[in-house]
């Protein structure tokens, strides 16, 4: 069996790698943070990810990790996976992969082959100064709080190659192959764009949802009604992006819009399409803050609201383009008390914050309370329990993790996207 | 939107007023006399800004640590034509040539949302801004000359519809309204009524531009409220307040029916604890105010 090589091991390597080793894969880690190195070597990632460490543990014998780029030497396949940083543009930072990469390839066997795995924008992958023969690009999928799974049983492999009419080196084939799934060669820019295709194809699904869902709360429909009845239209989907949501975060699908949008700029390409997303996911990034504005701002001197969650989803300790953080950001003075399981307080940019203990201390004479990231534990708060600790009545429930008939059952003013 | 320069509300050391004696400026000058903030009121008697002279005129009154604010501006009522256009911009030329001569500490342009295309029906300050009319084009063309200016912090208003008893145009809207109901006893719609606007009291016109002045605040901010009602609804509100039956008329309807709608957005992240007056309450305001008049 090939070995696998992981290059860079933030989130996208780390889970890429355990899913190699579980595979039965021999798999190199390699980061040039010796501490993060040595966490991973006692199975403790940096990242948060439900299953992460359990699988890291129960692999370990085929895993291996190493601050130091020779380590790869050995490796049959080389995956180049760190997270790419975004800038406030939404556009890649490619400079440390490709910092990354040439610290890499001068260690690699002759015959070794490179994958690129991180989101890199159209036209990258050709541009690496590697052998053809050798260079490829494949399609990462992962979804922040669902790495594992996405990892370990992908829907299908898609693989940027200079011919693809070719076949895949044995190595390369063998490691797809154990999968189980179907591989798509194409061509690099086909592939760096498919990637981009699939989340702009999400981001529409989504902002249809947002859209009509804002329509709804202002017409008396109901658009949990509605998403249902689409979803067994085939032409949908049962697993269609239909939850309405607080607009786009975690920097990923950003990316992509961002890129669609300087490649239109550069081509001269209609993208208009591509700006109403952006422009829709800024206004809905904001419901939070004007239902508040209209229930409680305006109407309460000096109130106090609490927020539950800093996270931009649940099951992760990010908060790039958080509604979360930018609700704090936006109620400057107003004073705020925050709860997130994993996320410190510190993080909220606002100086009158109250780092609470819990999600209840965190309702603790609040006038509203504003159920910001969609974490599990919060669907068990006992809206009696709200109605006993907070001054006001009004819960924000974006996600409708509660049930509204318990709440306003409990005299809360309850709101929630996609219905009035 | 607005950054605001000064996170802590801090009292300019004198406000200069340009166009202090219209609708506007004399509801400013209330606020800030409330609020206790010097204040220089210059309105068309005390220089006329159409002539050169006005410069100097002007450089005579200010003082480097102002905040100017300029409301000045020949409206739709005096003329549409390209004379007024030329006479407006002129206005708007000897006001920037004064304030690069004497240096401001903040300036603050009363534009209108005449800017945006009225065929856009929601809006925000992120909208293109795409005027129809020389009116429109009047305002963002001053817009530009004030941003233009080296060194100063500009901030540029941008009201949609204002009313308040005191004010002195006659346009389609609640002081029409009110005035056609209290002398014909009746209110005459364009077609039914249909079209949605926004009306903003113009003491939130005033409140709103004090707490800019107080965060020397740049940018660009709509003063809108966020609602929308059709001017049938409207009609209703003001006829409402008579004790006598007011009868709303309809008309045939000779063009298009439009909407507007703000996204306030903006605001709210400027002014979290903002709170508007209501229009209903803001129509009974005016309307006491109009009978205590007699």
């Amino acid at each position: 069996m090939p070995t696998i090589g992981f290059a860079g091991m933030t989130h996208l390597g780390i889970n890429s790698a355990a899913a190699s080793a579980a595979r039965g894969f021999r798999t190199i880690g390699f980061d040039a943070d010796a501490s993060l190195i040595a966490q991973l070597i006692a199975s403790k990632p940096t990242v948060v990810e439900p299953g992460l460490p359990e699988l890291l543990h129960e692999y370990r014998a085929k895993l291996s990790f190493a601050s130091d780029p020779a380590a790869l030497a050995p490796c049959d396949v080389v995956y180049i996976s760190p997270d790419v940083p975004t800038d406030d543009a939404g556009q890649s930072e490619l400079a440390g992969i490709r910092a990354l990469i040439d610290s890499v390839t001068p260690h690699l066997g002759e015959a070794a082959l490179l994958v690129v795995l991180c989101q890199v924008p159209p036209g990258f992958t050709r541009s690496l100064a590697i052998p053809e023969s050798r260079r490829f690009y494949q399609v990462e999928t992962l979804v922040f709080g669902r790495a594992v799974e996405r990892a370990t049983r992908p829907e299908r492999f898609m693989i940027g190659c200079a011919e693809p009419a070719r076949a895949l080196p044995d190595a390369l084939a063998q490691f797809l192959r154990s999968f189980d799934c179907p591989v798509l060669a194409m061509r690099y820019e086909s592939a760096e764009l498919a990637k981009i295709a699939i989340n702009c194809c999400l981001v529409a699904s989504v902002t249809v949802a947002n859209t009509l869902a804002e329509l709804s709360e202002r017409i008396g429909a109901d658009w949990s009604e509605i998403a249902p009845a689409l979803r067994l239209d085939r032409r949908i989907g049962q697993h269609a992006y239909l939850a309405p949501g607080l607009g786009l975060a975690g920097g990923n699908l950003e990316r992509d819009l961002a890129t669609l949008l300087r490649l239109a700029d550069e081509t001269g390409s209609h993208m208009e399409l591509v700006r109403a997303l952006v422009a829709n996911s800024g206004h809905r990034r904001d419901w939070a803050l004007r239902v508040l504005w209209e229930t409680v701002l305006t109407r309460i001197d000096d109130p106090v609201i609490a927020v539950l969650g800093l996270a931009y989803k649940q099951d992760t300790h990010s908060t790039k383009n958080s509604a979360s953080i930018a609700l704090l950001a936006s109620l400057g003075t107003v004073r705020a008390r925050v709860f997130d399981p994993v996320v410190p307080a510190s993080m909220a940019p606002h100086a009158r914050c109250h780092a609470a203990k819990s999600e209840l201390d965190a309702c603790e004479g609040a006038d509203a309370l504003a159920v910001m990231t969609p974490w599990e534990q919060f669907r068990k708060i006992d809206p009696r329990d709200l109605a006993r600790r907070m001054r006001g009545r009004v819960v924000l429930d974006p996600y409708a993790l509660m049930n509204a008939a318990a709440c306003r059952g409990a005299g809360l003013a309850y709101y929630t996207l996609g219905v009035s | 939107m607005v950054n605001h320069q000064s996170a802590q509300p801090q009292a300019p050391k004198r406000v200069v007023l340009i166009g202090a004696r219209g609708f506007i400026g004399m509801a400013l000058r209330r606020r800030l006399e409330d609020e206790g903030i010097a204040q220089l009121a210059l309105g068309s008697v005390d220089v006329n800004l159409t002539e050169p002279a006005s410069v100097e005129r002007l450089v005579t009154q200010l003082r480097p640590e102002d905040a100017v604010v300029m409301l000045a501006a020949l409206t739709p009522d005096k003329g549409r034509d390209a004379g007024t256009l030329m006479r407006n911009l002129a206005m708007m030329q000897h006001v920037c040539a004064a304030i690069e001569k004497t240096g401001c500490a903040h300036l603050t342009y009363f534009s209108s949302d005449a800017v945006y295309n009225l065929a856009v029906s929601q809006v925000t300050e992120d909208t293109p801004a795409s005027p129809q009319d020389l009116y429109g084009a009047m305002h963002y063309t001053r817009e530009i000359m004030a941003k233009s200016l080296a060194q100063t912090p500009v901030l540029v208003l941008r009201p949609t519809l204002v009313y308040g008893v005191d004010d002195t145009h006659n346009a389609y809207g609640p002081n029409r309204f009110r005035r056609a109901a209290h002398k014909d006893g009746k209110i005459t719609l364009f077609g039914a009524g249909e079209e949605t606007r926004d009306h903003i009291h113009v003491d939130d016109v005033a409140a709103l531009t004090v707490r800019c002045l107080l965060h020397k605040s740049t940018g660009t901010l709509n003063l809108a409220t966020g609602r929308s009602i059709s001017f049938k609804e409207l009609a209703r509100l003001v006829a409402a307040q008579f004790g006598k039956p007011v009868e709303i008329v309809e008309t045939a309807r000779a063009n298009p029916i439009t909407h507007r709608h703000y996204d306030v957005t903006h605001l709210i992240k400027a002014f979290p604890k903002f709170r508007f007056i209501p229009l209903e309450e803001g129509i009974a305001r005016a309307h006491r105010e109009m009978s205590a008049r007699g």
